[in-house]
């Protein structure tokens, strides 16, 4: 028990040190999930609007995929892309393996499911009122759109944080696609996975409690905006 | 003069399930119009037809001697103001409620600001601007809406129950605006009520619709039935009614209960229209007296009240009802 609350207190010492490898890990982790989540949330949110607005042949079945793809394992997600991005895969000669990069596409084709969906979700949830009011006020379709995205803002800012909460948190891609490179690619899940499995307990933990921070401060957010909405 | 609407030979349908059917409607400009008719009667839907927000599958609306070819509605969604039931606010401040039709037209911030608060004031909430849509009440949220109805200056005001889930306050000051607006400004207003009550009291026309269908005759006593003998007879299944001219289609018959003829005692079998039974019931009604004869069917008969006492009616008495030509109609 003793080494537990040892590798605690020298956890929390690494992190009140700004240890630069704590650090640089954290923010390894922030920026590739950020970059996936914008990339994310601008082709997600529109994609989401139009398909819970417009009625069109294969929509059942696009839900169908969508719903699936929320449930992906994340190794599975590395492993395709792994094979696009290899030297071999088609995209390989962009040398996005063991790239930042690289992980944020992965990520981001983690999150897009989510994001949509969640945005969908948000939209169905709405007043059917709302969608009579814009239609008879005289708006034209984007002018009633952009409306009905204003109305669902909170449940469009739940995805995205959502959304951000679960690629942050995720080891496969960034096993997969970043590689765990030292100073490069490690983030936070990868680092703790690694230094673990070495014995640096203490490191792992530190960056164990950083990540249940995010997650604390994502789930916070998350409630603050179901609160707005209420 | 060119009529407000002309509807011809309409047809709308959920479905399989034909929930409008109206050969012709006609309301001219500046007209007031009361749509009557129970819950389920095809009221809202003939609201959002005029409105151009449901296509109908079939027929034609003018509006003001231009035709809607079905193809691009929105030039004539934005000459109709409609107020719905219960109104939905959008989630921001009431004065931007009240702008966002005025902005998608194009109408600068400057102008738009201050005909939204003009409007804020004629529906009695100068003031409120800067109110939260969800903090208003029901009544003053329903105000809210005819204002943003009412800034866009529409050709034609359409209201769906008006004076449901209001306050009388509230009740009180629509009826003032929406009567004032077709007076003053003669703005074409229709407005649909399942109130008969409301209506006795109505300065405008009334039609009357039931089962998707328009009828200018009061529902008190409405059968449902069908035509037999080439469209000379209506039989709603407990009684049959001899029509003064055949007709081609119909699916339900009304009688004015003020066009009812009691005639007492149970003789007169041979005249055409004429049914015995006795009197079930008897109310003082609006300075009539409302007398309702079982007689195969229901029968509510509106009688004077000098008349009443003349024939010294009473509960349980033989009498026949007479349904002169004119009293009838079908639809």
């Amino acid at each position: 028990m003793n080494y537990i609350f040892e590798s605690f207190y020298r956890a929390l010492l690494l992190i009140s040190g700004f240890d630069a490898e704590v650090f640089f890990v954290v923010w390894t982790s922030v920026q590739v999930s950020a970059v996936a989540i914008v990339l994310a949330a601008l082709l997600g949110v529109p994609l989401g609007l139009l398909i819970a607005l417009k009625q069109f042949r294969g929509r059942q079945a696009l839900l169908v995929v969508l719903n699936t793809s929320m449930a992906l394992p994340t190794v599975v997600v590395g492993l395709f892309f792994y094979a696009f991005l290899s030297r071999r895969g088609p995209l390989g000669e962009l040398g996005m393996l063991f790239t930042p990069a690289g992980m944020s596409v992965g990520l981001f084709a983690l999150a897009l499911p989510l994001v949509i969906n969640l945005v969908l979700a948000a939209i169905q949830g709405l007043d059917p009122r709302l969608f009579l009011t814009c239609k008879l006020l005289g708006g034209t379709p984007n002018q009633q759109a952009w409306m009905i995205l204003k109305e669902a803002r909170y449940g469009v800012m739940a995805a995205i944080v959502v959304a951000f909460g679960r690629v942050i948190s995720e080891v496969g891609i960034a096993m997969m696609l970043g590689g765990n490179i030292k100073g490069f690619t490690r983030t936070m899940t990868t680092a703790i996975a690694l230094e673990t499995s070495k014995g640096e307990f203490e490191l792992g933990l530190a960056l164990g409690i950083v990540l249940l921070s995010v997650a604390f401060a994502v789930n916070g957010l998350l409630f603050l905006l179901q609160r707005g909405k209420a | 003069m060119t009529p407000a609407y002309l509807v011809e030979n309409l047809s709308f349908s959920h479905g399989d399930r034909c929930v409008l059917k109206i050969d012709r409607m006609e309301v001219g400009p500046g007209e007031l119009v009361a749509l009557v008719g129970p819950n389920g009667s095809g009221k809202t839907t003939l609201l959002h037809v005029l409105a151009f927000l449901a296509e109908p599958q079939e027929g034609r609306i003018s509006l003001f001697g231009q035709t809607s070819t079905g193809r691009n509605l929105m030039p004539f969604r934005r000459r109709v103001g409609l107020l719905l039931q219960q109104s939905y606010l959008f989630h921001t401040s009431v004065l931007a409620n009240i702008l966002w039709g005025m902005r998608i037209r194009g109408v600068s911030r400057s102008v738009a600001r201050s005909k939204a608060l003009a409007a804020l004031e004629l529906v009695g909430l100068a003031g409120f601007e800067n109110r939260y849509s969800s903090a208003l009440s029901g009544g003053e949220a329903q105000r809210v809406a005819l204002a943003r109805a009412l800034v866009l200056d529409p050709d034609v005001l359409l209201l769906d129950e008006p004076s449901s889930h209001l306050d009388r306050e509230s009740v009180q000051r629509m009826d003032e605006i929406v009567h004032n607006l077709n007076r003053t400004h003669g703005k074409t207003v229709i407005m649909t009520t399942h109130s008969q009550e409301q209506v006795k009291s109505f300065a405008g026309r009334v039609l009357h619709i039931f089962g998707g269908r328009l009828s200018s005759a009061s529902l008190d006593n409405l059968f449902k039935g069908n035509l037999r003998e080439q469209g000379s007879i209506f039989d709603t299944g407990k009684i049959i009614v001899r029509l003064s001219a055949p007709v081609k289609s119909a699916a339900y018959l009304t009688i004015e209960p003020s066009e009812i003829i009691l005639s007492m005692g149970n003789g007169g079998k041979d005249v055409p229209n004429t049914f015995p039974g006795r009197i079930v019931a008897m109310a003082e009604d609006n300075g009539h007296v409302a007398v309702e004869v079982q007689a195969g069917e229901r029968f509510r008969v509106a009688l004077e009240r000098s008349v009443a006492h003349s024939l010294n009616l009473r509960l349980g008495q033989g009498v026949s009802v007479v349904l002169g030509d004119e009293s009838v109609k079908v639809f």
